[in-house]
C-alpha cells in the first residue's frame, strides 16, 4: 500500500493525468479472518461478535479504492484528497464467515466550493444479494471538475447537546488504525510526516472517528441501517475529544467535538 | 410484594459453544463472550429493548479491566440500558449461585425476570507485574517530585520483569485442583477404568445430544464454533487408557487422572433466563421448569480431613432433607464433571456407611443413584469448563431435561438435581422441577 501512495505522488508530478473519471470497476472477493476483525474491533471499540461491524467492510473495500485513485487514469491526484463524507448502508448484518464481494468504482466527479470531489462507491453482496453499500466522498482542494455540476454533500444536524462521553485517544491512534485498515496515508503515521502534508501534528483516520462514534452506540442501532457522517475539522493526535449523541425521531444525531467545541465529525444513524 | 414465596421460573437459556484455551476464542475477551451470549438470548426470547429485573453473572479470571463486566455486557447489548446487572464470583459456582440469586428475587417478588450465568476465558488471562514491580511502581504513581520518581526508579530489577501468570492453584495449599482431587480419588480406591468410563460416556451423551437437535435452542455458534471443540464423539474407554496421568504422579503407578478424564481449560460464556410465571405468560414465553431450592456447602480442605472438591458432599443431603427428598427422587443428576473423579467420589461418599454417620450425622448413607440419570447430556469433560460459564450451561440443559420428560415416578413433576464443586473449598447446588 505505501508503494502505491509513493506511485500516486510521482504521478501527481505528471503530465497527462485523465481529465474525466475511468469507467474501471474494481472487483474482490473476501471472507473476514477472525485475526482481523479482532484486531479491528480493537482498536474502534467493537466487541468481537459474530456481525460485522457496520464500519467494517470499508477497509476491506478501502484497498480497491486506492487501487483506483491511484492509477493513471484516475483524474486526481490521490496524495492531498481530503475525506469529506461518508455514507455507509447495512442491508442486512453481515455475519464473520460469509464470503463477500466486493465491488469499487468512482461516480459523481463534481465541482466543490473548494475544489472539485469525487464518490468511490463500494458495493458488497453475498451470494449475489446486496448487504453493503459505502460511499467515499472525497475532495481535491483547487482542482477543477470537468463540467460545471455542483457536488452534493449531506445535509447533517448539527448536534450540540452535552457530551455523552469523553476519549482520551493517544498520538499512536493513526498507526493503529493504520494496521488495521491498510490507510497509511502519512498524515496519520507520525508528526514529521503529517507536517510534511501541512498539518501540525498527525490527524487520526476520519474512518477510525466515525467508527469509534458508531461503536458507541452499541447495542443502540438496528441490524440494518444507514451511517452518514461529515468530516469537519481534522482531529490532531493526540487529543481529548467528546462524543455527543442525542436520539433522533429514527435513529440517533451525533458528534466528535474538541474541548473548546471545534467540531471534527458530525453523522447520523437511521 | 409478594407475602409467601413462589417458585422461579427458567425459561431457557444462551450459550456460545465452549472452545479449548488458546484456540478459536483465543481473540475474545470475557465482555465479547458475555455481551453475545447475552445478544444471543435476547435475540432468541425476542427481549430487544425490555428492561429485566437485573442480570448477574461472573467471571474467575478476570482483568481489572473487566470490573462491572456484567453491567459494561448489559450496555453493550440489545437489552434496555435501564437493566440493573451486577458480578457474582464464587469460583465453579458463579453461575449456579449468579441463578440462585436471580431465583430468590423472583421467589420474595423483588423482580419479574432476570438473567444468570457467567464466563471465563483462560486464553485471554489477566497476567499481573510481578509483585515487587508493582509495590515500585504503585510508589512511583504516588511521588510528588522527580527525585522521589527517580530514587523509586532506581529500586527496578531485570528479574521484576517476570510476569506474574494465574496459576489454577489453591493460595492456602499450593496444590493445583487436579492435584487435590488426586488426593479425593486416592482416598475413595476411584479407579482409572471408572473414571475413563465415565469421561466416555460424557463424550457420547454431549455427542447424541448434538445430533438429535437437544442443543439447538440452547446454543449459539460465535466464531466459527458451532460445536463445543472439546467433544470426541468418537472417545472410547480404550483412547481415554492410553493417555499417561498428568495429576497425583507421585502416586506412580497408582496415579488415575488423565487429560482424557479431567476438563480442560476451555473459553466460552453461558445464560440462563428466569422470571416469574406471570412475567413468562405475559412475553409468551415458555416455562420449562421451576427452580425449587438451592444449598451451599463449604468444607475445610486446607486443615481438615475433607477435599478440595467434596462440598457438595454436604451440601447435597442438607438440601434433601429440607426439601422432604431422598437422593433417588431425581430423574436427572447433573454432577459437575470438574474431573471423573470427583464424581465418582461424590457418589461413593454418598453411598459409604460410615461416611454417612461420621461426617455427614446420618443414620444411613444418601444410597446409588441410577447411573442411567447422570449427565444425561454429558457435562464438563466433553463440553468443556469455562469456569463461571458452567452453572448458566447447566441449569439451562436441566430445565430443559426435566421439561422434555415431563413427569417422573408415580406421575410426579420430572425432577433434576445440579451439583457443582468450586475451588476453596466450596459446593453449589440445586432442585428444578418440571413446571
Amino acid at each position: 500500500m505505501i508503494g502505491l501512495y509513493a506511485k500516486a505522488a510521482v504521478g501527481a508530478v505528471l503530465p497527462g493525468r485523465a481529465r474525466s473519471l475511468p469507467g474501471t470497476v474494481l472487483e474482490r472477493s473476501v471472507t473476514p479472518e477472525v485475526g482481523h476483525l479482532a484486531d479491528y474491533a480493537r482498536v474502534c471499540g467493537f466487541p468481537l461478535g459474530d456481525r460485522l461491524p457496520p464500519t467494517f467492510p470499508h477497509v476491506l473495500a478501502f484497498p480497491l479504492q486506492i487501487e483506483l485513485m491511484a492509477a493513471r487514469s484516475f483524474p486526481l491526484p490521490l496524495p492531498g484528497l481530503v475525506h469529506v463524507a461518508n455514507r455507509i448502508t447495512v442491508h442486512r448484518a453481515v455475519a464473520l464467515g460469509e464470503q463477500l464481494d466486493l465491488r469499487v468504482r468512482a461516480e459523481r466527479f463534481a465541482a466543490h466550493p473548494r475544489g472539485a470531489q469525487v464518490d468511490l462507491v463500494a458495493e458488497v453482496s453475498v451470494g449475489g444479494d446486496r448487504v453493503w453499500d459505502g460511499r467515499s466522498t472525497y475532495l481535491a482542494r483547487g482542482a477543477q471538475a470537468p463540467t460545471g455540476l455542483a457536488g452534493e454533500l449531506p445535509d447533517l444536524p448539527e448536534v450540540d447537546g452535552p457530551a455523552a462521553a469523553v476519549w482520551r485517544v493517544p498520538a499512536d491512534t493513526g498507526r493503529r488504525y493504520a494496521a488495521v485498515s491498510g490507510d497509511v496515508n502519512p498524515i496519520h503515521l507520525n508528526p514529521v510526516t503529517a507536517k510534511a502534508f501541512g498539518f501540525p501534528r498527525a490527524i487520526a483516520h476520519g474512518m477510525w472517528t466515525a467508527a469509534r462514534a458508531l461503536a458507541a452506540l452499541q447495542g443502540r442501532i438496528p441490524d440494518a441501517a444507514t451511517y452518514e457522517v461529515g468530516f469537519r475539522k481534522p482531529l490532531l493526535l493526540p487529543s481529548t475529544v467528546e462524543l455527543v449523541t442525542e436520539q433522533a425521531k429514527e435513529g440517533w444525531d451525533l458528534a466528535v467535538r474538541n474541548r473548546k467545541g471545534a467540531v471534527h465529525l458530525v453523522g447520523t444513524v437511521r | 410484594m409478594q407475602s409467601t414465596p413462589r417458585r422461579a421460573a427458567v425459561i431457557g437459556g444462551n450459550r456460545i459453544p465452549f472452545a479449548r484455551a488458546n484456540g478459536r476464542y483465543a481473540r475474545a475477551s470475557n465482555l465479547d463472550m458475555l455481551t453475545t451470549t447475552l445478544d444471543g438470548l435476547v435475540a432468541r426470547f425476542g427481549l430487544a429493548g425490555e428492561r429485566l429485573g437485573e442480570v448477574v453473572a461472573g467471571a474467575v479470571l478476570k482483568h481489572s479491566r473487566d470490573f462491572n463486566l456484567t453491567r459494561e455486557a448489559v450496555l453493550g447489548s440489545r437489552l434496555a440500558p435501564s437493566t440493573p446487572a451486577y458480578d457474582v464470583q464464587q469460583a465453579c459456582g458463579t453461575g449456579l449461585e449468579a441463578a440462585i440469586l436471580v431465583a430468590n428475587k423472583i421467589a420474595l417478588g423483588q423482580i419479574e425476570s432476570g438473567v444468570a450465568g457467567g464466563v471465563d476465558t483462560a486464553s485471554d488471562a489477566p497476567i499481573a507485574v510481578n509483585e515487587d514491580l508493582r509495590k515500585v511502581l504503585v510508589a512511583i504513581n504516588g511521588a510528588k517530585t522527580v527525585q522521589q520518581r527517580l530514587k523509586l526508579l532506581a529500586k527496578l530489577r531485570p528479574g521484576q520483569i517476570v510476569p506474574d501468570i494465574p496459576r489454577n492453584s489453591e493460595p492456602r495449599t499450593g496444590l493445583s485442583m487436579g492435584e487435590h482431587a488426586a488426593i479425593t480419588a486416592k482416598e475413595w480406591g476411584v479407579s482409572r477404568e471408572a473414571q475413563d468410563e465415565l469421561a466416555a460416556a460424557s463424550h457420547r451423551n454431549l455427542a447424541a445430544a448434538y445430533e438429535r437437535g437437544f442443543l439447538d435452542d440452547l446454543v449459539t455458534p460465535y466464531l466459527g464454533l458451532t460445536r463445543d471443540d472439546n467433544l470426541r464423539p468418537d472417545s472410547s474407554v480404550e483412547k481415554l487408557a492410553k493417555l499417561g496421568p498428568v495429576f497425583g504422579k507421585q502416586l506412580g503407578d497408582e496415579a488415575t487422572m488423565t487429560a482424557g478424564n479431567s476438563t480442560p481449560l476451555t473459553d466460552g460464556a453461558a445464560l440462563a433466563l428466569l422470571g416469574s410465571d406471570e412475567w413468562a405468560a405475559e412475553h409468551k414465553l415458555p416455562v420449562l421448569a421451576h427452580f425449587v431450592d438451592a444449598e451451599t456447602a463449604a468444607v475445610d480442605y486446607v486443615h481438615g480431613r475433607d477435599g478440595l472438591l467434596t462440598a457438595p458432599v454436604y451440601a447435597v443431603p442438607r438440601l434433601l432433607e429440607r426439601n422432604g427428598l431422598t437422593l433417588q427422587d431425581f430423574d436427572f443428576y447433573e454432577i459437575h464433571e470438574a474431573f471423573a473423579s470427583t464424581v465418582l467420589a461424590t457418589l461413593k461418599a454418598w453411598e459409604d456407611v460410615e461416611f454417612a454417620k461420621d461426617r455427614l450425622g446420618l443414620d444411613a448413607p444418601l444410597g446409588p443413584i441410577d447411573r442411567s440419570r447422570l449427565n444425561v447430556t454429558g457435562s464438563s469433560l466433553a463440553a468443556g469448563h469455562p469456569f463461571a460459564a458452567t452453572g448458566g450451561r447447566i441449569v439451562a440443559t436441566l430445565a430443559k431435561l426435566v421439561h422434555e420428560k415431563g413427569t417422573g415416578e408415580g406421575g410426579r413433576k420430572a425432577r433434576g438435581l445440579i451439583s457443582i464443586c468450586a475451588a476453596g473449598g466450596q459446593g453449589v447446588v440445586a432442585i428444578l422441577e418440571a413446571a
